[in-house]
């Protein structure tokens, strides 16, 4: 049977999870380096073939123009919103792009959704190692601050990778599920998730009952561009300021360089959370730019940006109708929250020590698993009930947003509206979704647009019911009925900032050609290299006493069989490859036969020796 | 409830095997999800009659009961068809709650119901004895944001202490008239208990909504303005 997993789709890791059938607790699945943190970080090679995870992140120094990391920073959102990202990330978008961004990656271009696919596909191969069997439904997470056109991307994602998503899950709530589990924790909650590029928080209540263990959000927000990220580039400007000062060095033309001292600096910036002070080496053409941070200065350059945090929190609690001082425990998730400054901070605010007690690293991807082993099995007497984060409303007249759904709703949640004409035998009436808090369209986020058909008729006839549904993984869904006829209409929604389907068939398509070039360009890679062991052992054995015994006629095939596949391996034709080998192991083997005889001859001898 | 519509409920039958279902949420026969009746109401959806007084625990158990038995978590293995009804279900359930456990939206909801109050109504005149506060309120705002502009800081910081005593009266009148709207939603039921006439009930609630929205909206006001320092 087919498993299913719990991905936590990361800024700057990404990790997958399973719930253990012996145990019934959530486990994470390590990749090939021994860790369960797969970098997000995706290459593309100058042959074309794709590289993932921890590979892909040694190639930032190396290829850093083929290379690309938290592009979930991308997910969901057009051309406009990257704008102030491309000051900060080395992100290069196409020229072309249109309303949803393409990133140039080497030759190659791809959207978002196309990148994280790749990332999915690595932990895909990791569960499957793992369990030596097929993985094709997974629950992945979501910041919970995600708006509909990021939830729709990371759904393309999964689906691009292969997978089934059976939902997506709010981060802070996974993280309540892996806590719940654990620690039996009941009331109010408030679970507070700092990560690499993202910051969400989370009230919930969790309510026994009868049947089992409800975990109802009450309100959530967040600012789904906030996280160690801005710590990375604070800390980034501010050595690139003191290089330019110190040695008049700009690094703006070496984007290599510029990565190093990322690494040095985020380097710097983990040991801050366990030394008092740490000292920065980065060495320059002939100097070195060298630093001693204490962590009380860097505490005073990262304040404002931990302060920023609080407004979400305040927002929340406004929202949830609480004070701060009303929950009864506080959840710490997501790697940022190492930083003491954090921890101290959250306490302060809510006079009460936060859990850390689960790895902030690993607590959202469990609870993902507990999730799917939800879904799946029914395995735990659990039910989550979460909220949209975000008001969805419709333009009126005046572009004056009507409110439909208002945040803070528990999904799934509907909204039903009546439509009609204006003027007389008007065919369609146009209607535009969005998502946001502000009064007016142009303030909040563009969801869809689509047009009703309704035959010609006087004006103010039509009756058009449009049903909006968000579904459970905060998904919109429209649609829509004739009221006079009672008909079903199909209503075909121009995500504003999203892939259609037919795009992300033409994706699927594209991806499975490359699959098979993936997989060619791999055979060939290892052809070539069970050549050269062939070719060097042939060697060696020709070299050998041995070597004597053989015939002329012998000796020649080996030599020829040898020469055509050493001219092969220049070539990409492994299936070529691999028949030369073939025969090259055929003419070798009097060869391999006479060293065995010598090896026997030689152990005989030993024994006679040892018996006399 | 109208007659109609509970004669509608009663012809529905289960898509699945044909049983009776009678707009219910299981099919009393086989089991399975039914798929929502075209104008269920939230009251009946809750099976709870039109009431305006409802105990929030006694409403908040039926809602969990509901939750574990319609959440689209629970049909994830079911058939597509089923799982789209638990996804309308479960939608509704939401709505209805949303709703209900609100003592304003319950009495706007009951209204709206009754054909009295169309959605999203509220009108935007001041009441008539609330003129003298609204101008008066109108006066501090305008001179707040004078100050403001003119960079006084003195000026608008006693103005400020002005707004916020205005604040306070204004939380003061919005709490009486919940207390109001209160005494309205219990005459309604006792109306309704002894078989009265409901109807002179329709334009008090009414009338009640209508303040308090216009309530509502200066507190709102104050509240950014205050926030906007």
């Amino acid at each position: 049977m087919a498993r299913t997993v719990g991905i936590d789709l990361g800024t700057t890791y990404s990790l997958v999870a399973y719930v253990d059938p012996e145990t019934g607790r959530p486990q994470v699945i390590s990749g090939p380096y021994g860790t369960p943190l797969c970098p997000s970080v995706v290459s593309v090679d100058p042959d074309g073939s794709i590289v993932a995870g921890e590979a892909a992140r040694r190639r930032l120094l190396t290829q850093p123009d083929r290379t690309i990391y938290s592009v979930k920073r991308l997910m969901g959102r057009g051309v406009e919103d990257v704008r102030e990202e491309q000051k900060l990330f080395p992100f290069r978008i196409d020229p072309e792009s249109t309303q949803v961004v393409r990133v140039r990656l080497g030759e190659r271009v791809f959207t978002p959704p196309e990148i994280s696919a790749f990332i999915l596909r690595e932990l895909k191969a990791w569960a499957e190692e793992h369990f030596r069997d097929t993985v094709d439904r997974a629950v992945i997470t979501v910041p919970a601050y995600f708006n509909d056109a990021q939830r729709q991307a990371t759904r393309d994602a999964g689906r691009l990778a292969g997978l089934e998503v059976l939902r997506l899950v709010n981060e802070p709530t996974a993280a309540a599920l892996a806590y719940g589990l654990h620690e039996q924790q009941r009331g109010l909650v408030a679970v507070y998730d700092l990560g690499g590029g993202t910051f969400d928080i989370s009230i919930l209540k969790l309510i026994s009952t009868t049947e089992g263990d409800i975990y109802q959000v009450l309100a959530t927000c967040g600012d789904t561009h906030l996280g160690g990220d801005d710590i990375d580039n604070l800390l980034l400007g501010i050595a690139r300021e003191e290089i330019r000062r110190q040695f008049r060095v700009d690094l703006e033309a070496a984007p290599e360089r510029i990565q190093e001292l990322r690494r040095v600096l985020i380097r710097a910036k983990h040991e801050l959370s366990q030394a008092e002070q740490t000292r920065v080496v980065f060495p320059l053409d002939g100097s070195v730019y060298e630093r001693r941070i204490t962590r009380a200065e860097f505490e005073d350059w990262i304040a404002p940006i931990i302060e920023r945090t609080f407004g979400p929190v305040r927002q929340a609690l406004a929202d949830a109708g609480l004070q701060p001082a009303q929950l009864e425990e506080v959840v710490l998730v997501g790697g940022s929250t190492r930083l003491p400054l954090v921890r101290r901070r959250v306490e302060q605010f809510f006079g009460r020590r936060p859990h850390t007690e689960l790895n902030p690293d690993e607590v959202v991807a469990l609870g993902a698993a507990v999730q799917a082993g939800i879904l799946t099995r029914g395995a735990q007497p659990m039910l989550l009930l979460d909220v949209t984060p975000l008001s969805l409303g419709i333009e009126t007249m005046g572009g004056v947003v009507a409110k439909l759904i208002p945040r803070n709703s528990t999904i799934p949640a509907s909204a039903q509206e009546l439509f009609t004409t204006g003027v007389d035998n008007q065919t369609g009436i146009e209607i535009h979704v969005l998502q946001g808090e502000r009064e007016l369209a142009r303030d909040c986020r563009s969801l869809a647009r689509f047009t009703l058909r309704v035959p010609p008729m006087p004006a103010g006839m039509a009756r058009v019911e449009v049903r909006f549904t968000i579904d459970a993984s905060g998904i919109l869904q429209v649609r829509a009925r004739d009221l006079r006829t009672g008909q079903e209409q199909g209503v075909e929604v121009r995500p504003s900032y999203g892939l259609t389907d037919a795009e992300i068939e033409r994706m699927l398509e594209e991806s499975i050609e490359y699959a098979e070039q993936d997989f060619a360009q791999r055979q060939l890679i290892e052809a070539r290299n069970e050549a050269e062991s062939i070719l060097h052992y042939t060697e060696k054995s020709l070299a050998s006493e041995a070597a004597a015994e053989l015939a002329d006629d012998e000796r020649t095939r080996i030599a020829a069989a040898a020469t055509a596949l050493r001219q092969a391996m220049s070539g990409t034709d492994y299936k070529q490859i691999r028949r030369l080998i073939d025969e090259l192991n055929q003419a070798t083997l009097p060869l391999a036969e006479h060293m065995m005889n010598r090896v026997l001859a030689a152990t005989v001898e030993g024994r006679r020796l040892e018996e006399l | 409830m109208s007659e109609t519509q509970t004669l509608t409920s009663r012809e529905l039958h289960c898509w699945s095997c044909g049983a009776a279902a009678g707009g219910a949420h299981f099919c009393p026969s086989c089991g399975k999800i039914q798929p929502l009746p075209p104008d269920i109401d939230y009251f009946t959806f809750f099976g709870l009659p039109r009431r305006l007084g409802l105990d929030a625990h006694a409403l908040e158990a039926i809602y969990h009961e509901l939750s574990w038995r319609l959440h689209p978590d629970r049909f994830a293995q079911a058939s597509e068809a089923e799982r789209r009804l638990s996804l309308d279900r479960a939608a509704q359930l939401n709505d209805a709650f949303r709703t209900l456990r609100d003592p304003v939206r319950r009495v706007e909801y009951l209204l709206w119901l009754s054909g009295r109050r169309r959605e999203g109504e509220t009108r935007q005149q001041a009441p008539p004895e609330l003129l003298e506060e609204v101008f008066e309120l109108n006066e501090v705002l305008e001179e707040l944001r004078q100050a403001r502009r003119n960079g006084g800081d003195g000026t608008a910081a006693s103005l400020r202490r002005q707004l916020e005593a205005e604040q306070q009266k204004l939380e003061t009148m919005l709490a009486a008239v919940d207390k109001e709207l209160a005494e309205a939603a219990a005459a309604w039921d006792r109306a309704l208990d002894s078989g009265a006439a409901v109807e002179p009930l329709f334009d008090r609630l009414n009338q009640i909504l209508n303040r308090r929205s216009y309530i509502r909206n200066l507190v709102e006001n104050v509240r950014q303005e205050l926030a906007a320092d």
